[in-house]
């Protein structure tokens, strides 16, 4: 190849690396005071993955614990387009939703900085219910059996928070099983309470941990005692129990009464009279009465529906269910209600109202998924990361550079020159192939300078050992290159095999060193064998006696 | 011209048997106290959670610690990662990795839900979370054995293609050598086994066996020149005729590591170490453990006659794909 050629080459390659480095200007959405907007950046066309600038990864799975799931490649697929909806309403530049293997959906949400609220975005089923409470008193008929039960399984030995059950002065309370008169509620109060704090194991371990409620269906459970609740109601024994055809719920918000905290527990129909399938739009709102809430709307079928199965339950109160959780108080329904409805969320924030509303809108997930792996990191910390391998970086160039120039002297300097363009070349793969930089990435680059000169000592070496046997500064470059040429061909082969095995089976962080790793390989063959090599063609055309000695 | 280690004629060979014992012994420690205690595998492995937390205050290690069992969570183990505000939690034990099989999220939002409490909602940030369930831990752990298991095979495949089955035996046996090693060297510095850590090896494998294959290269091409010398003498022709290259790239290469150990970060720490000790490992086995087990392969199973002749017919430029032995077969 002519000289005039290898130039050529080496410029065209420069300027298309300098081309795929510039700094362009993208469209983009940022985050401009806590909004997400479309702006335009500037930026260096380099990815950082999400270790370097921040954000979320999540897989999810199938979450199979409340009953399995015949196909789950098909639920997988399904849910991967309402988590794809929901991702895309919710305003994350660049996120990655895709299913990985035949089971796990993959998320990645690059700077964000809640990551709270994005798993729930994701992962909230948005299963919408409208349920009527019980008015059959099912679970007072149910409760001897209940205790029953818990007696029977030795459970009433633990004995509920006795602490907070002495304060017998929250009045306004009925409890379960005694008239309605608060006086006399209150000294059965106390009666449990004796019961609760001396005989441990006494009678009624269920029913003393509830009180009626407001409505038909409700109950008051304190909030000290939600977790033994909850507890008792996972037992088969105790589910075995419970009223059938009703389904017990518990309620999002908790109520104050005196100066203590209950939380509302719902028997309800377990025939839902419609469900969430029905919604074709939802809105967060702001009502100076109710706070904030979520308004919403049905198709026509459902509004057909709602309108009928209402009308039917007049003066009775709906539960709105999400995820079986019910949402605000029941209302009472006044009149057959049609289209529109609304979802109040007590005391919760304007943006929990809008994700609700976002996640009604993307719809139900079609199976329940769980988190099987997170990695989220801090966008404070990805920026840190990037000064320190940056540092690392440069101080291992100084350090190479010092070496080369310091033991090789001018063709140190070509091996430096080689260097930069080395550094150019790998950065500019990175871009142009839309590889993404993560920090054992950066590790590897850095690694990777101490390596890359490698080539070049071979060659150097080899160039030495020619002149010592007496060639000319001329044929000892020519045969330097070509003997050493084997073993950089050879070793770089087998690093980037080790290389190719580490992307296939890497993940995230370590498929991007992988990739660092190639990309180096390549642009070292390039810079050390092919632009070193037109250096010396051009330094030996240039001058006479630069045949004579070679500084090396 | 600066030079060093010029024209040496070391009798390198010579002190493979102490050199054998050492590296025997060494790699004894590191299987034995393996024996006693297994390796720290990072959550990736072993399914669990990681968090890295930054308190505006310096806090105590101790009272941490008192608030996560207060909370529930026991046994998490809590170490300063950089600066005395920082810290990191893991909740790696039975107890918490089963916990996650419901969702691996749970025991890191309990975490940070019980901190917070304690130090008030601005007194700490989470700036990392990694938690992973049980099962994908079990898929990481596989995928990483068949990752240096492949990388095995693959080598000795190409080796096998440009060199000849003996040279890629003894390379990849040394190659192994470093593995063992690597592997001493991380217990023996408590250091813990994680994705980066295992990317890390396979690097180090491919740089030990880059070094190897340098000297094996030379070795080629001594063998070829057909002088009348042993091949014990060929080797050690071979590994002093490549000193200086030797030399010098482990210099720039460590150079480069030091950095990393020393400014890159917390984060990257472990993959530095692993890379340091690569390289020290990596040019040991290549002098010591490839060459002595070439000797021994070439002893037990010899080459055919006639090498010599064949060899020098070959002109110096032209390479062949193949080992001159094979050439003649």
């Amino acid at each position: 190849m002519s000289l005039k050629w290898r130039v050529g080459i080496i410029l065209g390659l420069i300027a298309a690396s300098l081309w795929a480095l510039f700094p362009r200007t993208v469209v983009e959405r940022v985050k401009r005071n806590g909004e997400f907007v479309y702006d335009t950046v500037r930026r260096v066309p380099l990815k950082r993955g999400l270790d370097l600038q921040g954000g979320m990864h999540l897989a999810l799975e199938v979450d199979e614990s409340k009953g399995a799931v015949p196909d789950k490649s098909k639920a997988i697929d399904n849910a991967l387009k309402v988590v794809r909806n929901r991702i895309d309403e919710f305003g994350v530049s660049e996120p990655l939703v895709q299913k990985a293997g035949n089971d796990r959906i993959i998320v990645e949400l690059p700077g964000i900085d809640d990551p709270r609220r994005a798993q729930d975005v994701v992962q909230k089923s948005a299963f919408l219910e409208f349920q009527i409470t019980d008015e059959t008193q099912a679970l007072e008929k149910a409760l001897p059996r209940l205790d029953a039960v818990l007696k029977d399984a030795k459970v009433a030995a633990a004995t509920p928070t006795t602490g907070a059950r002495k304060d017998t002065t929250s009045a306004g309370l009925q409890s379960l099983f005694t008239a309605d008169t608060s006086k006399k509620a209150d000294s059965a109060r106390k009666d449990s309470a004796n019961a609760a704090a001396g005989t441990a194991g006494g009678p009624g371990a269920f029913s003393k941990l509830i009180q009626q409620g407001q409505m038909p269906g409700e109950y008051y459970v304190a909030q000290t005692d939600v977790g033994l609740v909850t507890q008792y109601l996972a037992m088969p024994e105790v589910q075995a129990a419970l009223p059938p055809a009703k389904v017990v719920r518990w309620g999002s918000d908790t109520v104050s009464l005196g100066n203590r905290v209950y939380r509302p527990l719902y028997i309800l129909d377990a025939k839902p009279i419609i469900t969430g399938e029905f919604l074709t739009d939802a809105k967060p709102n702001t009502s100076p009465t109710e706070g904030n809430l979520v308004q919403f709307t049905m198709n026509n079928e459902g509004a057909r529906r709602f309108r009928t199965e209402t009308s039917r339950h007049i003066k009775d109160y709906m539960a709105i269910v999400l995820d079986q959780r019910v949402m605000g108080r029941p209302p009472v329904i006044q009149s057959a209600i049609g289209a529109n409805g609304q979802i109040t969320m007590g005391g919760k924030d304007l943006q929990a109202a809008q994700d609700l509303a976002l996640v009604l809108r993307a719809g139900s997930l079609p199976v329940p998924l769980k988190v099987v792996e997170v990695r989220q990191i801090g966008a404070s910390l990805g920026q840190d990361s990037i000064h320190k391998g940056i540092t690392a970086g440069v101080i291992a160039v100084a350090l190479v550079v010092f070496v080369m120039l310091g033991y090789y002297r001018f063709s140190g300097a070509l091996a430096v020159v080689a260097l930069a363009l080395y550094i150019l070349y790998t950065l500019a793969a990175l871009a142009g192939f839309n590889a993404v930089l993560t920090l054992p990435g950066l590790a590897g680059f850095v690694l990777s300078i101490g390596i890359a000169v490698d080539a070049n000592v071979l060659i150097f070496e080899r160039i030495r050992e020619e002149l010592a046997h007496g060639k000319t500064v001329r044929t000892a470059i020519d045969e330097g290159f070509r003997h050493a040429m084997s073993a950089i061909v050879d070793s770089n082969v087998s690093t980037a095999l080790t290389a190719a095995v580490l992307y296939q089976y890497g993940t995230g962080p370590v498929r991007g060193f992988a990739v660092t790793l190639l990309a180096g390989i390549a642009a070292s063959m390039v810079s050390a064998i092919f632009v070193v090599r037109t250096f010396y063609m051009l330094w030996l055309n240039r001058s006479r006696e630069a045949q004579q000695s070679l500084s090396i | 011209m600066l030079r060093i280690l010029h024209d040496t004629n070391y009798d390198f060979i010579r002190w493979w048997k102490v050199m054998a014992g050492i590296t025997v012994a060494f790699i004894l420690l590191g299987l034995g106290s393996l024996a006693i205690k297994p390796p720290n595998y990072s959550i990736e492995f072993t399914g669990g959670t990681l968090m890295q937390l930054e308190f505006t205050q310096p806090p105590d290690v101790g009272q941490i610690r008192a608030t996560l069992d207060q909370a529930g969570i026991r046994g998490a183990e809590i170490q300063q990662f950089g600066t005395n505000r920082e810290f990191t939690v893991r909740a790696q034990n039975r107890e918490a990795v089963a916990e996650q099989s419901r969702g691996a999220e749970s025991i890191a939002v309990s975490i940070e839900k019980v901190l917070k409490q304690k130090y008030g909602e601005n007194g700490l940030k989470v700036v990392r979370t990694e938690a992973v369930g049980p099962r994908v831990g079990q898929e990481l752990k596989r995928g990483a054995i068949v990752a240096i298991l492949l990388s095995f095979l693959i080598t000795l495949v190409y080796l096998s293609i440009r060199f000849e089955w003996r040279f890629a035996t003894a390379a990849v046996i040394a190659t192994s050598h470093d593995v063992f090693t690597t592997i001493a060297f991380l217990k023996l510095m408590h250091l813990e086994i994680s994705l980066t850590v295992v990317a890390g090896l396979l690097t180090v494998l491919g740089y030990s066996l880059n070094d190897t294959i340098i000297i094996f290269d030379r070795v080629r091409e001594n063998l070829r020149k057909g002088r009348k010398e042993t091949l014990y003498e060929t080797l050690n022709r071979s590994i002093n005729e490549t000193l200086p290259r030797s030399v010098m790239t482990h210099v720039t290469a460590f150079a480069a590591t030091l950095a990393l150990l020393f400014f890159a970060g917390e984060v990257i720490r472990p993959f530095a170490w692993v890379m340091a000790f690569g390289i020290v490992t990596g040019t040991f086995s290549s002098i010591y453990v490839a060459a002595p087990v070439l000797l021994w392969i070439e002893r037990k199973w010899p080459r055919k006659t006639g090498v010599r002749q064949s060899s020098s017919t070959a002109t110096p430029t032209s390479r062949t794909r193949r080992s001159p032995a094979t050439a003649t077969r």
